[in-house]
């Protein structure tokens, strides 16, 4: 066995094993679950994924019990950003965007605050009433609440 | 009397504004949008600015909210070659759930594209607006008061339901008694999908100036009926609107204009679109309040957003207008939002 064949062999497996973590990161990125949590005024404790996609698309501009809805996102280009756009949404990251641009140019919705980490989103949810937002881990932080999708903590 | 009631809706608006919390922080947004092009008609290559355009939002208070848009564009009229225009002053309250009341100058809301796009070019699918906008076939703004609600029920029913001040009237003064109405309702029923259908009647009094800028003589009628489907899907892309207009005046009758497009785009990548778009103006023979050229047109070309605030436009438009004849125009645009 030459020296160029052991070599074509040892990059062929190590090629291999970093495949297999790069698709092993994206199938990790795209099932890494999500939290649905708000501030304890405004949003109910439970709520239908349906019903979820709907509001955080800016479809209901009141809880029923007066609170304005205040949606807190992370920015697109998260991590945590980027799965709520692909769960939420259905929609890249630009796409998103472009679809909050649309909305609010239209008078029809107030875009959602944009947060760069999940302790600035937290602490947005904890302190606006009628806040609700998404991030990347069951929390129980002072003044937010897990709003329970289809029953689950997380989705 | 009149003090009287002047202190009465000052007090109406104090008290919703103190029962909203004084201690509300005011978030306030400027955004704006911009746009540069060159075209090749007639063997000549042109470079040309578009509008830019202003747009802010500022919510006031829990229920309060405030959209202002402005546009600076070229007009060969004024000394320095620019105007400034308002194009919507819209003052929103919420009053419960999905229902608001908004009081202003607005875009509308008589057909998808006035009520979406407003002057964000960058947001618009082709690079110029349909024919039915620059033959003024549609009043682009009214200033007024609505009621308007969304997303209701399981159909995300809406509605607009306004009154304004009507055609030939200005932004401060109305300049007849009577005031135009428009009423709109859509339905959302699955995802990208809307299904909106307008009338708007105005009687519009002799004397007054018209979009054109003709000097009416006489009073018309006018009644407008908007059919629209749009869908705008993760691989399809369909817009298509039609307004049937009646013009009627005591001595020339009714006459019955009809002006309508189809949009179809598909995205061959995410970022790229090709479409075409055709459009139709038919007028009424005697027609007397509109500029009466029947004209056809269509437009092909692709997209290509770059990121969420620049597309890149290239289209080929040929028309045929019943006045000017065939013409062909290529076009570049690039939008951006900033």
């Amino acid at each position: 066995m030459t020296f160029q064949t052991i070599c074509i062999l040892v990059y062929r497996k190590y090629l291999s094993i970093l495949l297999l973590l790069f698709v092993g990161l994206i199938i990790n990125a795209q099932d890494a679950p999500l939290t649905a949590i708000s501030n304890p005024k405004g949003a109910p404790a439970t709520l239908k994924m349906s019903d979820l996609k709907s509001i955080m698309k800016g479809e209901k501009q009141r809880w029923s019990d007066g609170t304005k809805v205040s949606i807190v996102l992370m920015k697109t280009n998260t991590s945590t950003g980027e799965i709520t756009c692909q769960k939420i949404y259905s929609m890249s990251g630009d796409k998103v965007k472009r679809f909050w641009l649309g909305l609010s140019f239209s008078g029809k919705a107030d875009a959602p605050t944009f947060c760069n980490s999940v302790t600035e989103l937290e602490s947005i949810v904890a302190q606006t009433p009628g806040a609700i937002g998404i991030i990347d881990k069951v929390t129980t932080g002072s003044g937010i609440k897990i709003i329970m999708v289809d029953g689950k903590n997380s989705f | 009397m009149p003090r009287l009631i002047s202190i009465s809706i000052i007090s109406f608006v104090l008290v919703f504004i103190g029962s909203t919390g004084c201690s509300y922080s005011q978030i306030t947004q400027i955004r704006g949008f911009a746009d540069a092009l060159a075209s090749l008609q007639k063997d000549k290559v042109s470079f040309s600015l578009g509008e830019q355009d202003l747009f802010i939002t500022s919510e006031l208070s829990d229920r309060f909210s405030f959209l202002g848009e402005s546009v600076f564009r070229f007009t060969n009229t004024t000394p320095t070659k620019f105007s400034v225009s308002i194009e919507r002053i819209v003052i929103k309250y919420n009053i419960a759930g999905n229902h608001n009341i908004l009081l202003g100058k607005h875009h509308t809301p008589i057909n998808y594209w006035n009520d979406t796009y407003h002057h964000g070019r960058v947001l618009f699918p082709t690079i110029f607006r349909p024919l039915l906008f620059d033959a003024n076939i549609i009043p682009l703004h009214t200033t007024g008061i609505s009621v308007q609600g969304q997303n209701l029920g399981d159909m995300k029913f809406g509605y607009d339901l306004m009154v304004g001040n009507g055609i030939g009237s200005t932004d401060v003064l109305d300049n007849d008694k009577r005031k135009s109405i428009t009423a709109a309702v859509h339905l959302k029923p699955v995802e990208g999908l809307r299904l909106g259908l307008s009338w708007y009647n105005d009687v519009i009094s002799k004397g007054a100036t018209t979009h054109d800028g003709m000097l009416l003589g006489w009073t018309v009628n006018q009644n407008l009926f908007t059919g629209s489907v749009a869908y705008f899907g993760n691989k399809f892309e369909v817009l298509a609107e039609g307004t049937s207009g009646t013009n009627k005046t005591d001595t020339t009758g009714s006459q019955h204009t009809l002006a309508s497009y189809i949009y179809a785009g598909i995205k061959i990548k995410e970022k790229i679109v090709p479409y075409l778009r055709l459009d139709n103006l038919h007028f009424g023979t005697g027609e007397i309040f509109y500029d009466k050229n029947n004209t056809t047109s269509i437009v092909a070309g692709i997209r290509y957003n770059l990121n969420y605030v620049t597309a890149v436009k290239l289209e080929y438009q040929h028309q045929h207008g019943e006045k000017e004849g065939d013409t062909n125009r290529l076009t570049m645009q690039v939008a951006i939002g900033f």
